[in-house]
């Protein structure tokens, strides 16, 4: 959330500090959410990351960069000993802690958001502003809007079809409003039917599924296929269970607010309209 | 207040009240929910939105609650009067320990949370806590309960532990899975499960009824017990055994649900007195009483969105929980 401005790194326990990165453009970059690495990659500036965290495995050459500790839990030791100038995190159900320490530690760090789009593209310009890459941080925004524009013209005129989207089978936990994951569902042409719950994340109740009657049921959970095609099957009432719309989903360009949000948008479009990628 | 022994008519008298009860509950419990229900077109189209939610998402749930809810508090009120201490819970003595890691490890080593191998494993799991708990306890050909309650509760200890070991190096969808299980849901549509549960339940409290007038003698004291013809050593294994068996079969379909032996048994000693015949099965009629309507607000206060059931045991058993220590405090017995 702070986005202090420090002159030197200095490292505890550690000789010579690096020398200050002149007029301030970061030169070694630690990031630790999956999002913000293929971010910084697509902005071109990949080759600066010093430090990733364990999760960040796209685009491949994300392999040769040194771990730095997972999203849920990053090493801060580690992360300091990288010598960064910038450290980019996303709020983690338990980073907190782990950011906090960075900063106190004198080490210029930049907090992003991923909740909605409003968010992702606030977080591309961040980002690319704080590495000095502003123009580039306007084309991906353009870039990425285009795309998820070409997606939300591809269902445009259909009418929008009921979608139950979730993401865990016991508890039965959906995509409530108020996340990335709905705003992609509306885009690629969906009802969210979990949307009134009240939750972000709803634990839904079985017969609340049988009640709300999706025609198309997107199962981003993990676990198996079948699975999930056995939670919904003795539900036959169900238009999406009646028609076989039960649509497995892999769910890390879906979970994950960066440049390929799109691709997650048309596999949506996909699962809710197939007849408008037929042919 | 309470007649000094038990009657045959009294006997009958209270099982029917509480059979009619438990009869009323699932038919009220049934017809509750977030969704309004229509029974006439239930009953009417098998293939209408009613239907499916009447007898595929609730009827389940809610006798797989009265099972469970059965179970558990008719192992608790044989704990209770085996260790002679009211203040014990069926997951004291570490079996459901041994079922929640058990299970939890079958969950992060692949398992789909909606297949039988989870509880397929968490009941191998109960079963080994079982050995390891019997076994550990015994020395010298006697199983006390002073020997199983130590043994136990260290079994759970460590069960505890493992589990949150396993918790932190699961991954983060995978925890929330783990902790479901362990705070127990009821959520279930398999009538299978349901009648695995309820068969393991019947026998359990079968064989813990045929033991209840040698429980009664015993609770008055060993010795006494012993010169009136109680096999003491072999009483106290088969009741031990059966308890065990009724929570490790109720823990491995629905986790770790709690209070529900604790408090229902208590409550209905302090009415119907301390006769393990009619309190055992007392016991799993109240049981399951308690637990349907605790899941009935777990899947209805919220709307469309369900707690889990063993928040709401624990928050009204919480409570009453404090109030009996209080009460055991002040009489100076704790």
């Amino acid at each position: 959330m702070t986005c202090r401005l420090l002159a030197l790194l200095v490292l505890a326990g550690c000789g010579a500090a690096a020398p200050p990165p002149s007029g301030g453009v970061p030169a070694r970059i630690v990031s630790l959410a999956p999002s913000i690495t293929e971010v910084v990659y697509a902005l071109g500036a990949g080759e600066r990351l010093v430090g990733v965290c364990a999760q960040c495995d796209y685009p491949e050459a994300v392999a040769r960069v040194p771990r730095v500790g997972g999203y849920l839990a990053p090493s801060v030791e580690v992360t300091l000993a990288t010598r960064p100038d910038l450290v980019i995190a996303v709020p983690s159900p338990g980073n907190r802690e782990a950011v906090r320490a960075i900063e106190r530690a004198g080490v210029r760090v930049l907090v992003v958001h991923d909740r909605t789009l409003a968010d992702l593209w606030a977080s591309m310009r961040a980002v690319a502003g704080a590495l000095g890459l502003p123009a580039a941080g306007e084309r991906l925004v353009a870039d990425v809007s285009a795309s998820l524009g070409a997606v939300r013209d591809r269902v445009a005129g259909r009418p929008p079809r009921r979608v139950l989207m979730i993401v865990g089978h016991s508890p039965l936990v959906a995509v409530g409003r108020g996340t990335l994951q709905d705003e992609l569902l509306t885009m690629a042409g969906g009802v969210n039917v979990a949307g009134d719950a009240g939750q972000v994340w709803p634990t839904l109740t079985l017969e609340l599924v049988v009640a709300r009657a999706p025609e198309v049921i997107v199962d981003a959970a993990m676990g198996s296929e079948e699975a999930g095609r056995q939670l919904f099957a003795g539900l036959t009432t169900v238009p999406a269970v009646r028609s076989g719309r039960v649509v497995p989903l892999a769910s890390d360009t879906l979970f994950r607010a960066g440049p390929r949000v799109p691709e997650a948008a048309a596999a949506l479009a996909r699962a809710i309209h197939p007849e408008a990628f037929a042919g | 207040m309470r007649p000094p022994h038990l009657t045959a008519r009294r006997l009958v008298t209270t099982s029917v009240a509480l059979v009619a009860l438990l009869v009323a509950t699932l038919v009220a419990a049934s017809l509750v929910g977030p969704v309004h229900v229509s029974l006439a077109r239930a009953l009417a189209t098998a293939d209408s939105t009613d239907a499916v939610i009447l007898f595929r998402t609730r009827l389940p749930r809610v006798l797989l609650g009265a099972v469970v809810g059965g179970s558990l508090a008719a192992a608790g009120a044989a704990l209770q009067a085996l260790l002679g201490n009211p203040l014990a819970c069926p997951h004291l003595l570490g079996i459901s320990g041994g079922a929640a890691v058990a299970g939890v490890l079958a969950l992060v080593a692949g398992a789909d949370t909606v297949s039988p191998v989870v509880p397929l494993a968490a009941f191998a799991g109960a079963l080994g806590a079982i050995a390891i708990v019997a076994l550990g306890a015994r020395a010298g050909g006697r199983t006390t309960p002073h020997a199983v309650l130590l043994v136990g509760v260290v079994f759970n200890a460590l069960a505890a532990a493992a589990l949150m070991l396993v918790n932190a190096l699961a991954s983060y969808t995978q925890a929330q899975g783990v902790l479901f299980w362990i705070m127990g849901s009821l959520s279930t549509q398999s009538y299978g499960l349901l009648a695995a549960a309820a068969l393991y339940g019947l026998v359990g409290l079968a064989w813990l009824g045929v033991h209840a007038q040698d429980l009664n003698l015993l609770a008055a004291g060993e010795e006494g017990a012993a010169q009136l013809g109680v096999e003491v050593e072999r009483t106290r294994r088969a009741v031990f055994l059966a308890s065990s068996l009724l929570v490790g079969a109720a823990v491995s379909v629905s986790g770790m649900i709690g209070f529900v032996g604790l408090i229902v048994p208590h409550l209905l000693r302090l009415l119907l007195g301390p006769d393990q015949r009619l309190l055992l099965p007392a016991s799993f009629l109240g049981g399951a009483v308690f637990l349907v309507w605790a899941d009935t607000l777990a899947r209805t206060v919220l709307g469309p969105v369900e707690l889990p059931v063993g928040v709401v045991t624990a928050l009204t058993g919480g409570p009453f929980f404090l109030f009996l220590l209080r009460r055991h405090l002040r009489r100076g017995l704790a």
